[in-house]
């Protein structure tokens, strides 16, 4: 790398700008060297890539992203909330039996795990020492962290965005894009074999031409594929409001029995399952419904049935958690049992922990059994292969329900980074064992994109739209950081109260009366960001113009050098001819001149483009 | 940082470092694993720079890329006199633009160079001819091959000159954004 030998290839790897970030560039490499966590998912997904390819792939990827989310939210939530409670802590008087991981009643009840332990005083070891108040802390931790959650999910998404150039254009032939299609992280011979196999059907189907066919339907065709279509449709939409209302009677059922019968026993815990588990039913279950309609109705591309499949199955997991969300607070906040927030914290825990359950069942059923009935009783069906979609959408439903959670039980990512990271094995052993590489196109860029997107909008924006509602709710009197208050967020206004007295704080005051309580600035400042994006736009569509005229422009500037050239050709052999005679010749080669000063002109233009 | 190794000076691990998208420990991973493919060949110790090629066989016997159809041209497009013998520095400039931190200017670059069997700047006709048997195994007719070189050419040719530049290849990856992705080996 040193020799000036090989110049080309070591001056693009090193080239200046790059230079100018080595110093960063050697800082972040050190840090990364302590983590060998890293060096062993590695490992890992070297071999799934190897025999499955970059679609698969992503799954894992994705997967471990949220669990980086997940330690990240344990770690701050751990030493921020819980460490100080630790030291303020009230003796358990409840007997610890078996079946408290499974329903996190009983003796979890009076522990650190849910929001009604911590306690509302401003902890302190010593009399007069530094003092530490759990009710802003409680506040601010679980405020921080989904304001850094949010950007680095903005950053990701938009850089997605960036890299990956979406384009509506969906439908092209594989021709289009043959030299970008092999997949370099294949390394084992049969997935090779697999792949080249897909490359030649996609050729052969490119070159049919099947998908450009122009479907010339009849007026009474297309009423028919309409009809196919709306109720179908309709169809998804009414499973999906009837699992909804089965949801709600359910726990409003599941209330009536925890409020009445305060009784510990075996029968009534078990109880308290019956929700989960049917919720957990119907999420398993319904979206096999789903994929059996997308069959039935017959599709222009497979691409789209993709999609509409997932958007139904995300309708439906947004309207159960939705419906879970309406049902914990405003029936659950506002009935007579002691710890609202308890209540709905130990809900959350037990909806975390059988979803859990049900994806490692689904696992052993969907891919292990199937493989088993695949390969022995019915050897058509051959072996499954990984449905990436609906195992994407259960890591978003299951991240979903720990950010609603957080609030509720602080140490919930806890349980569920311990849980991504068993789902992470368990699926790495059932793929390696049981699946086969994947037989369709998966565009694994534009997929991954709009799983990102899932997760930001339903998801993220979806939990914090429910927090700035619960902040307003009354918490209880009893338990919990903030009991005594009218609303959560009321302990800001009281700290705000506190901090008007100190000179020294003045500006943080006035910062929070005039900026972040004042609805006039919030005013401004969405008529600022509407213009930006207003004026982004436009100037997006000027590119778009300048982009074609740009296109047209090379082509015919191909053709003018072409013809130039030839001009230019024709000219040198008749000035060579001698029997030329003499003026002529000066009128030739003053064309020449003209013409060579026009062709420089073309080369300076082109290089100005 | 600690651990002592003789393999490299400390300049030279830094010099590697910049010019490559690795650490200091994914460096001497991959010097052991170059090592590993002819211990008698290469030295365990590269303080003085030592004149070291491995022939194209024991680098196209690597499992990494022993299963790949354009092994050849990788190992072709890398190597300093274009015949497939790398050196230490050749394979380390490798498995860096193969990395998934190279950017996609740099793979776009050495992607259209390793499609480029002729070393012509240009893919032509028959290059892509040869790309389109790699990738299927030779087992479409000729008829069928010459088709779809001709549909290729016709999407993505977009100056019209009959064959493929580097900036009609760039904008095929426009069209094919799992690129990055797919032009990735995990070492």
């Amino acid at each position: 790398i040193a020799k000036e030998s090989r110049s080309h290839s070591s001056q693009l790897s090193c080239c200046p700008q790059c230079l100018q970030r080595t110093s960063f560039r050697r800082f972040g490499n050190s840090l990364s060297e302590y983590f060998h966590l890293l060096q062993l998912s590695h490992k890992i997904l070297k071999i799934i890539g190897a025999k499955f390819g970059t679609s698969v792939l992503s799954y894992f990827i994705f997967l471990k992203w949220l669990l980086a989310f997940n330690i990240f939210s344990f770690v701050i939530n751990f030493s921020f909330i819980t460490v100080p409670q630790f030291v303020a802590a009230e003796p358990n008087n409840l007997s610890f039996t078996g079946l408290e991981l499974f329903t996190g009643a009983g003796y979890f009840q009076e522990t650190v795990l849910y929001y009604g332990f911590y306690s509302n005083a401003t902890i302190s070891k010593t009399e007069k020492g530094p003092s530490y108040n759990m009710q802003l802390a409680y506040f601010f931790t679980v405020g921080i962290y989904f304001v850094i959650c949010f950007l680095i999910l903005l950053f990701s998404m938009a850089k997605s965005f960036c890299r990956n150039f979406i384009n509506p254009q969906i439908v092209s032939g594989i021709a289009s894009k043959l030299l970008c299609v092999w997949d370099f992280n294949i390394t084992n011979e049969k997935a090779v074999k697999l792949k080249q196999k897909n490359i030649i059907m996609q050729i052969k189907e490119d070159l049919a031409e099947v998908n450009q066919e122009v479907l010339n339907f009849s007026a009474t065709e297309r009423v028919v594929h309409i009809v196919i279509h709306l109720v179908c449709w309709v169809a998804s939409l009414g499973t999906a409001v009837a699992a909804c209302a089965g949801v709600y009677f359910l726990s409003i059922n599941n209330l009536k029995v925890f409020v009445k019968e305060h009784k510990n026993d075996l029968k009534s815990q078990a109880a308290m399952l019956v929700l989960p588990i049917i919720a957990s039913l119907l999420n398993a279950f319904i979206p096999f419904f789903y994929s059996w309609l997308g069959h039935l109705e017959r599709f222009q591309t497979p691409g789209y049935q993709i999609y509409v499949t997932i958007a139904r199955n995300t309708i439906l997991k947004i309207s159960i958690v939705g419906i879970l969300c309406y049902y914990w607070l405003n029936i659950v906040a506002a009935s007579e049992s002691q710890c609202w927030e308890t209540l709905v914290g130990q809900d959350i825990y037990r909806l975390v922990l059988v979803d859990f359950i049900f994806c490692l069942l689904g696992s052993f059923f969907g891919e292990f059994l199937r493989r088993i009935i695949g390969t022995t009783v019915c050897v058509n069906l051959g072996l499954p292969e990984f449905d990436i979609g609906r195992n994407v959408l259960d890591l978003i439903y299951a991240q979903t329900l720990t950010w609603i959670g957080i609030l509720f039980s602080p140490l919930l990512p806890g349980i569920q980074m311990i849980s991504f990271s068993i789902i992470f094995y368990v699926k790495k052993v059932s793929l390696m064992m049981n699946c086969q590489p994947p037989r369709k196109v998966w565009r694994t860029a534009q997929m991954a994109t709009s799983f990102m997107l899932l997760l930001f909008f339903p998801s993220f924006l979806g939990v914090l739209s429910l927090f700035s509602h619960t902040f307003r709710l009354k918490p209880s009197e009893e338990c919990g950081p903030f009991r005594g208050l009218s609303s959560m967020y009321d302990a800001v206004s009281e700290w705000m109260k506190i901090l008007e007295n100190y000179t020294a704080s003045k500006w943080v005051v006035w910062i929070y009366h005039n900026l972040i309580t004042s609805e006039f600035f919030f005013f401004i400042l969405s008529v600022i960001v509407l213009i930006i994006t207003y004026l982004y736009w436009q100037i997006t569509e000027g590119r778009k113009t300048v982009t074609k005229f740009l296109k047209k422009q090379i082509i015919n500037g191909v053709k003018e050098k072409r013809f130039l050239l030839e001009k230019l050709w024709v000219l040198q052999r008749r000035n060579q001819n001698p029997s030329a005679p003499r003026g002529q010749g000066q009128q030739v080669s003053l064309i020449v001149q003209v013409l060579l000063f026009q062709l420089n002109a073309w080369y300076d233009f082109m290089g100005f483009l | 940082m600690g651990n002592k190794q003789t393999i490299f000076t400390p300049e030279q691990l830094d010099a590697y470092q910049d010019c490559t998208f690795f650490t200091r420990k994914e460096i001497l991973r991959l010097f052991y694993r170059y090592r590993d493919l002819a211990p008698q060949l290469v030295p365990p110790d590269y303080t003085d720079k030592p004149d070291v090629t491995l022939p194209y066989q024991l680098i196209g016997s690597m499992p990494e890329l022993k299963d790949n159809p354009f092994r050849q041209r990788i190992a072709e497009v890398f190597s300093e006199n274009g015949d497939g013998n790398m050196t230490l520095d050749d394979f380390l400039d490798m498995f860096s633009v193969l990395s998934e931190m190279a950017p996609r200017d740099l793979k776009a670059y050495y992607a259209f160079k390793i499609y480029d069997f002729n070393n012509d700047d240009y893919i032509c006709k028959s290059d892509l001819e040869k790309t389109v048997n790699k990738l299927t195994r030779n087992e479409l007719t000729p008829e069928e091959v010459r088709l779809v070189c001709e549909k290729v050419i016709y999407e993505a040719d977009v100056d019209n000159d009959g064959k493929l530049s580097l900036e009609d290849f760039q904008h095929m990856i426009i069209r094919a954004p799992d690129f990055l992705s797919t032009f990735h080996i995990r070492i």
